[in-house]
């Protein structure tokens, strides 16, 4: 696939989805806490009680107009009061579209930081122990109506009561649009 | 990817879920070398995220090896780890009994013409030309001894590997 664009277009026409749609830019994402002592958490499972800031969704698939590419990863994490946790030790991402596992056993933590192990040739300095991004080699598309979640698992156990942890996904995307679209 | 595939007679590989992917292990017992990825089926999360199937990957899942990275482990529990921060890495990448990349060197800070992580000094060697593929159910692993880039001197170390590249992941279905 050559790019973003041609991957979400093929996959759409392939399921049948429409093709037609504004063309867009998708960002999605969520904010769990992994509680006292947690090492694992789901991301875009539970959205009840949730500010717009902690997530855009309110379900866990897009509309039936609507698809979109994961291209970018991004990860956050608020230690909490007196909490230390953050993304430099190993972690386990994985996302889930349909029944398929589409990134599996996945370690962000090299992009966090910089320590010299980032997966990018050009790394921002910027990059702390508690905000990363990870940019995929791979198009990974989700359809329109089709369940979606992302699982996260922590080598490091240090989580406090109120330490949040952000999963946000990032790529091309198409938005319904009832007419011409821009 | 798919041209090897299918001079391996993995036909089936082009129908499988396209992805990005990392693997490590870690060795958390100072050593002058150490052995990578052998026997990571014996070994759990964090220390390595090869899982069950260990130094192979399962039927019709394969991984383009695009870049290779060594970090050192904090401590036992392997949990954190630093860059090299000083030292480089002498390895070997062997695939079945075929050593596909041989006495090559991760120098430390080696990759300063084109790789930029902040100011730490890069740990990470980006492939040239192509990547090396690790087909399904093939035994892979790295041989690595640690030495200090500037004085060449050898030295007991614990380390760690990364793999990453393109990879394909088992899918009975169309790619999504």
């Amino acid at each position: 696939m050559a790019n973003q664009v041609s991957k979400l277009n093929y996959v759409d026409a392939k399921l049948g989805a429409p093709t037609s749609g504004q063309q867009t830019t998708r960002y999605i994402y969520d904010s769990v806490l992994p509680g006292v002592g947690g090492t694992n958490v789901t991301f875009f499972q539970n959205f009840a009680g949730k500010t717009q800031f902690q997530t855009n969704l309110t379900t866990n698939k897009l509309d039936s107009m609507e698809s979109m590419v994961i291209k970018s990863i991004y990860i956050a994490i608020d230690a909490g009061t007196a909490g230390t946790l953050t993304l430099t030790g190993h972690l386990n991402l994985n996302i889930y579209v349909g029944n398929q596992c589409v990134l599996k056993d996945f370690d962000p933590s090299f992009n966090a930081s910089n320590r010299g192990l980032s997966f990018d040739r050009l790394h921002s300095g910027q990059n702390s122990s508690s905000i990363l991004e990870v940019r995929l080699l791979t198009d990974i598309v989700i359809p329109p109506q089709v369940n979606f979640k992302a699982t996260l698992e922590l080598a490091e156990n240090t989580a406090v009561v109120d330490t949040s942890i952000t999963l946000g996904l990032k790529g091309y995307g198409k938005i319904f649009s009832a007419g011409m679209s821009f | 990817m798919l041209y090897v595939a299918n001079k391996l007679g993995l036909t089936s590989l082009k129908d499988m879920q396209g992805s990005t992917r990392v693997v490590y292990d870690q060795q958390t017992t100072a050593s002058i070398a150490l052995t990578l990825f052998a026997g990571s089926s014996q070994r759990n999360f964090p220390l390595t995220n090869l899982g069950a199937n260990g130094n192979q990957f399962q039927v019709d899942e394969a991984l383009l090896v695009e870049q290779i990275g060594f970090f050192i482990p904090d401590a036992a529990d392997g949990e954190n780890y630093t860059g090299l921060l000083g030292d480089s890495v002498k390895f070997d990448l062997v695939i079945g009994n075929k050593t596909v990349i041989k006495d090559a060197v991760v120098e430390f800070g080696g990759q300063q013409a084109f790789y930029n992580d902040g100011t730490a000094g890069s740990a990470v060697m980006t492939l040239e030309g192509v990547g090396i593929l690790i087909p399904p159910q093939v035994e892979f692993y790295v041989r690595a001894n640690a030495f200090d880039s500037r004085t060449r001197v050898g030295k007991s170390a614990r380390l760690g590997c990364y793999l990453f590249g393109t990879a394909a992941l088992l899918n009975f279905n169309t790619t999504i």
